[in-house]
């Protein structure tokens, strides 16, 4: 879902070197113009349309960003974010896929659990986080719980799907060489399996991290959530947008440094489309 | 769709005892998504009697009657789905012409893609927060955050769906000087519905989302702030409750009513493969 990014046109080498340079440049330069063109919207905003305060310029966002992040504010919390994002998706993968492997090989299990993960993948975030506010009050099992609920679903249906793709040839000839069960989920279901079990990771990677982050802000005691939270209660708006951008940035560079290339290796041998 | 290492038994080799007919059932699809419903239920009330934190079906039903026959349920849910509406309809008409404009210029895409992507990955907890603080407890509040969390998912769907676009036909329509107005209202409208159908759709749990913590952080009516007043009451059959209240709201609109509208109106197409889209 999030993975629906519009991406800029591809600069293309066949108008000869020059001209695809002279694009890139002129590309580079749109992007900088739009960063600037916002920014100078915005203190524009902030100085004359409403309070300051209701709008902080993007200097003193920049500024309450620098304070975070050389107080070591900016990495503990993170830490403790990641640490409790990975836990969960941890339990997710150990849960959804066992489902999605039910699913993918049994009529019947697919049935059965169709509606739980379709209702699972489809309820807004805030659910997570009450739920993990009642089973755990303020915690740091809390937003585990939260991210472990929010992924596996996405984690059980990537994996179901995977095992449709599965090369029936190689598992009827196991059946037919009397291969053990065991052996057959070993060598041919997990490995098959595993690219999938990633790709659900993947797509719900940008929501679980946010799911996180909601159920820090209602219950916690650190982490990017607890910070907005803390933000919000001292009614500083620089302090909620230094955290939102710092946790924007923590998603797109993900996306991008991550996500997309181990994506890009995993699943070299398919087609393009099969994976999103 | 099964990877047929277990054959089930079809109907016409199921023995026609009763039993076995029972048996032949319970091994349908229909007998799954029983056994799946029942297994959830029982297990629901098991932890319900466990745990003193949960109630069981049996008290949140209960609790369900009485907010229902006191007239505190419809009051809250018209309170928020005026808030909802509103957010849902500017996050609709902004983000379509967005999701235009950034489809159908290389420059405004090149010009706007970095803030959209920022946009896609504010949550919308920050939104709410700032809303909040922006607006106050006014009906601004949830309007904000509605819009704010839903307008850049439905222009990125847009976007998409114009690039998809027949480039024959657009190159052929730019050949014979078709005005603008008309080419995007027969050529890339027509294409693009399906796309702001999912992205309304997404649009629909996220903003649902919004409202929601808008209400519970800054609110002083509606399902969000129900659900805060009872949790702070320590009462938590009451919580329990509201919080299903508003997953049930949200699974039936999407499942019962937008799936529907969905199937109806891309009868003509594939069927699409359905992606859990949760929204936070």
């Amino acid at each position: 879902m999030s993975g629906a990014v519009v991406s800029g046109p591809r600069v293309e080498g066949r108008d000869g070197r020059g001209v695809a340079l002279g694009r890139r440049a002129r590309q580079v330069a749109l992007v900088v113009a739009g960063w600037l063109a916002f920014a100078g919207f915005w203190t524009y905003a902030s100085n004359n349309l409403v309070n300051p305060f209701i709008l902080p310029t993007p200097a003193k966002v920049l500024d309450e960003m620098w304070t975070i992040a050389s107080t070591g504010e900016l990495f503990e919390h993170f830490q403790w974010s990641l640490m409790k994002t990975f836990v969960g998706f941890g339990l997710a993968v150990a849960i959804g896929m066992p489902i999605g492997m039910l699913m993918g090989t049994s009529r019947w299990w697919r049935a059965y659990f169709h509606m739980p993960v379709t209702v699972a993948g489809n309820i807004p975030g805030i659910t997570y986080a009450v739920l993990a506010l009642v089973i755990f009050g303020i915690s740091v099992e809390g937003p585990i719980l939260a991210v472990a609920l929010i992924s596996m679903p996405y984690i059980a249906i990537n994996v179901a799907a995977g095992l449709d793709g599965i090369d029936r040839g190689l598992l009827q000839m196991s059946h037919a060489f009397r291969r053990r069960g065991r052996d057959i989920l070993r060598h041919v279901l997990i490995p098959t399996v595993i690219p999938f079990v990633f790709a659900g990771v993947r797509l719900s990677f940008a929501l679980a991290w946010k799911v996180e982050a909601i159920t820090e802000v209602f219950g916690a005691s650190n982490g990017i959530g607890y910070m907005i939270r803390q933000s919000y209660d001292e009614f500083s708006v620089a302090g909620i947008l230094a955290w939102m951008f710092f946790f924007v940035i923590f998603i797109v560079l993900m996306e991008r440094f991550v996500l997309q290339p181990v994506e890009r290796r995993l699943f070299r041998w398919r087609p393009a489309e099969v994976t999103s | 769709m099964s990877a047929g290492t277990a054959p089930t038994p079809t109907d016409a080799l199921a023995p026609r005892s009763p039993l076995g007919r029972i048996a032949a059932a319970t091994r349908s699809d229909r007998g799954a998504y029983a056994a799946s419903a029942l297994t959830a239920l029982v297990f629901w009330q098991v932890i319900g009697m466990r745990f003193e934190r949960i109630p069981t079906p049996a008290e949140v039903a209960e609790f369900f009657w009485s907010q229902a026959s006191s007239g505190v349920l419809w009051a809250a849910f018209a309170n928020t789905l005026d808030g909802f509406f509103v957010g849902l309809g500017i996050a609709l008409v902004v983000g379509i012409a967005l999701g235009l404009a950034l489809g159908l210029s290389n420059m405004v895409r090149t010009f706007l893609n970095d803030i959209v992507v920022v946009g896609l990955a504010v949550p919308g907890v920050i939104w709410a927060l700032l809303a909040i603080l922006w607006f106050g407890f006014s009906f601004k509040t949830p309007v904000a955050a509605v819009a704010l969390t839903a307008t850049p998912f439905i222009a990125v769907q847009v976007a998409q769906g114009v690039r998809g676009t027949s480039r024959d036909l657009m190159r052929m329509s730019t050949a014979f000087g078709v005005p603008w107005h008309r080419r995007i209202r027969h050529l890339v409208l027509p294409s693009v519905m399906d796309y702001v159908f999912a992205g309304f759709r997404f649009a629909v749990i996220m903003g649902w989302n919004a409202v929601l913590l808008a209400e519970w952080f800054g609110g002083r009516a509606g399902v969000g702030f129900q659900t805060r007043t009872w949790y702070d009451a320590n009462n938590f059959t009451g919580f329990v409750s509201w919080v299903l209240f508003f997953i049930v709201f949200i699974v039936l609109l999407d499942r019962l009513v937008l799936e529907r509208v969905a199937r109806r109106t891309f009868r003509w197409r594939a069927q699409a493969t359905a992606t859990p889209r949760g929204g936070a």
